[in-house]
């Protein structure tokens, strides 16, 4: 195994290090207890005496830490007392020696990050539960990160930047993250990470270079071969090649963007649901923001205006470009080759626009742009794109009326896949359904949980994560989703939870009923509040409340009362 | 109401009553403590463990687990009890007696632990 290596370099760095101070330490030990027992001395009478062996170590111990219990067994002649002045100095520069090898040993780069490299390994090796590895740690990576401590989700993280793995340190995740300061496309690192163990149910690259992404991911299709991976990648060139590795999915930032923009624009009720799911603290459930049509201004024609402008084309808006690199474009209204400032914004027609986008890639430049559109024209909508994280309170105090940061939704996008890749089945469904569907499964499940942050949760009938309902399927006996979601402490009412989806072998049906039978394997994703998943789970796990919800009695526990009810049955049935 | 649960905690109290019963008095003087207490205790303790026996539920097993302690505890103040009963014309003598008394309290415990876990349940489950 290529993680034992790690052990084999520190023990033998350790070795190595210590090679010379020990050797010191033994010579001058031998040579102080040799002299001492060699040099005689007199007992309490006068008469000759050597120290024997013992003795002298025993002294040689206690003088060369400077310790000095004084002249045992019996007082020292001149001629000893001499050899002891040696034996104390000698002793004492060779364990100055040894101490000072050591601490230089504890400085040294390469040790520390040998060990460091062998203690995460330590630890990743110890996780017994499912896991992620995450490959970069920037703002995606560190907000997805949260997103999984908040589902008691584990990961590992590798990021080559020394300072996001010394913050990843101080953070207060509820699960235990290791981390790693290395460069995760060496194989190496991805072997300590755990990208071979059963356990390891994923590998999310989210470094910003897409080439080192692009190698990652090759990385760990050849380490493991049946391993789901997802690789953020902005590139056709590298779309491509990736899609061929299989079981891969592309995370383009980007592209999530301005799906999210256009999914604000077009479904505003889906856009909310979508929100709340991902737990967004400004979106309250049933309450869409409705966003405009009308004329758009774009400023910023980069790689994520791009996108955004194809979003608006396919809507049938004819939105004004600003950008002095945007050259001819084809098909928008008007184009302004020039940054975006309230003179050319005035010459973009911000008086009648609908709607702003301020996307560039630079965050001041978007907050003033914000500014030149609130004092031009108040009632245009604004959609603000926030580009790095750290700028979070300048863009919280704007009353911009949709604030895109892009590490966030990606982060939120992977957190759904990772939590299940239902969710996006989920989304694009209700999507395609039209707002009507969406506006109802809202209401449904606004009426279950109230003003509670909905909660998504993912449930596999199995013996694991529901041994008390796969037992009951298993004996013959049917369940119904009805049942499984009666309210133990009230047969009448239901646990504040919905099922969305059912995963039944290669179909996925959407707002499954009440009456839809639950059959073994299937993976149902189910959208509630925190504690009616511990309700939930409680129930899947035991036997004698599934009964009791199916039933709507206690059943007995005991042999005895069992006995006594079997009798009872027998003698009533006819027979 | 579920009749087992009535049956259960009829049996789990009556030992604890019992026990109790029995460990009242001085703790060596054998005129304090009848041994027919001790007797009918462990019986009603017996009936209790049995009844539990089969329930595979979380709460099920402890309660058997604290059952069985008493069980222990007490047969093992009762086979004392037996051994010294005729060191004196009253029974055991002080030392065995002040032996077989507070393996009883430490039965009482058990049986007082019995019991909290019983309400407890019953109060969780709210129906």
């Amino acid at each position: 195994m290529a993680t034992t290596s790690e052990l084999d370099r520190v023990s033998m760095v350790v070795l190595r290090y210590m090679r010379g101070p020990v050797f010191v330490l033994i010579v001058v030990y031998a040579i102080g207890i040799t002299g001492m027992a060699l040099i005689p001395g007199r007992d309490a009478d006068g008469n000759v005496e050597y120290m024997n062996l013992f003795h002298s170590f025993y002294f040689f111990t206690y003088t060369a830490t400077t310790t000095g219990f004084g002249e045992i067994p019996s007082e020292f002649t001149d001629e000893q007392r001499l050899w002891a002045i040696l034996c104390l100095y000698m002793g004492v520069v060779a364990w100055l020696y040894a101490i000072g090898s050591t601490f230089h040993l504890w400085k040294n780069p390469h040790f520390l990050l040998a060990l460091n490299e062998h203690r995460f390994a330590k630890k990743v090796r110890r996780i017994h539960r499912p896991f992620f590895i995450i490959c970069g740690f920037g703002d995606t990576g560190s907000l997805l990160a949260r997103g999984l401590s908040d589902h008691w989700m584990r990961a590992v993280i590798i990021d080559i930047n020394p300072e996001r793995i010394k913050a990843l340190a101080l953070r207060d995740y509820r699960v235990r993250m290791p981390g790693l300061c290395a460069d995760p496309a060496v194989p190496k690192h991805l072997v300590d990470a755990g990208v071979l163990m059963p356990n390891c149910k994923g590998v999310v690259i989210l470094t910003v270079d897409d080439e080192v992404n692009a190698r990652i991911a090759v990385m760990s299709r050849l380490l493991n071969p049946d391993i789901h991976i997802l690789c953020r990648s902005t590139r056709k060139r590298h779309i491509e090649h990736l899609c061929s590795l299989g079981n891969v999915t592309i995370i383009n930032p980007f592209e999530i963007f301005s799906q999210l923009i256009s999914m604000a624009i077009t479904a505003p009720r889906l856009h909310n649901l979508n929100a709340c799911l991902v737990h967004n603290p400004k979106a309250k459930l049933g309450e869409p923001i409705v966003v405009p049509t009308g004329n758009w201004i774009i400023c910023g024609y980069g790689r994520m205006g791009q996108w955004l402008y194809q979003q608006f084309v396919r809507k049938g808006i004819k939105p004004v470009i600003v950008d002095p690199n945007a050259g001819n474009v084809e098909g928008a209204a008007m184009v302004i080759n020039r940054h975006a400032n309230r003179e050319s914004l005035e010459e973009a027609g911000l008086e009648h626009a609908a709607g702003v986008v301020a996307g560039t890639d630079n965050d001041h430049d978007n907050l003033s742009i914000l500014m030149s559109v609130k004092s031009l024209n108040h009632d245009a909508f604004t959609i603000v794109r926030q580009n790095r994280h750290e700028n979070q309170i300048g863009f919280d105090v704007t009353d911009a009326d949709l604030v895109l940061q892009s590490s966030l939704t990606t982060a939120r996008r992977v957190l759904k896949h990772l939590i299940s890749p239902q969710v996006q089945q989920f989304v694009d469904y209700l999507r395609d359904q039209g707002e009507d569907i969406c506006a109802l499964a809202v209401q449904r499940l606004k009426s279950m949980i109230g003003d509670e942050p909905p909660h998504l949760w993912h449930c596999c009938i199995n013996s694991t994560e529901a041994s008390s309902v796969s037992e009951h399927l298993d004996s013959g006996k049917s369940l119904s989703l009805g049942q499984l979601r009666r309210d133990p402490h009230d047969l009448d009412g239901l646990i504040a939870c919905m099922p969305l989806t059912i995963k039944r072998g290669e179909e996925c049906m959407m707002l499954p009923g009440d009456d839809e039978p639950v059959l073994p394997g299937d993976e149902i994703l189910f959208c509630g509040t925190e504690h009616s998943e511990v309700l939930l789970s409680a129930t899947m796990n035991n036997a004698y409340t599934l009964d009791y919800l199916i039933s709507g009695r206690d059943k007995p526990r005991g042999y005895i009362f069992r006995w006594f009810e079997d009798r009872g049955e027998t003698a009533t049935t006819p027979t | 109401m579920n009749l087992e649960r009535v049956v259960f905690g009829f049996v789990i109290i009556l030992a604890l009553a019992f026990t109790f019963a029995f460990v009242m008095g001085d703790i060596d003087n054998a005129s304090h403590h009848n041994v027919w207490l001790l007797t009918i205790a462990i019986l009603i303790n017996l009936i209790a463990t049995g009844l539990k026996l089969g329930d595979r539920s979380q709460v099920g097993a402890l309660l058997l687990a604290s059952s069985l302690v008493v069980d222990v505890l007490l047969i093992a103040a009762r086979v004392i009890w037996v051994i010294d009963e005729n060191q004196t014309a009253l029974g055991p003598s002080p030392e065995s007696m002040a032996n077989i008394v507070s393996l009883a309290g430490g039965a009482l415990l058990a049986s007082i632990v019995t019991v909290v876990i019983l309400v407890s349940d019953t109060l969780m489950s709210r129906r």
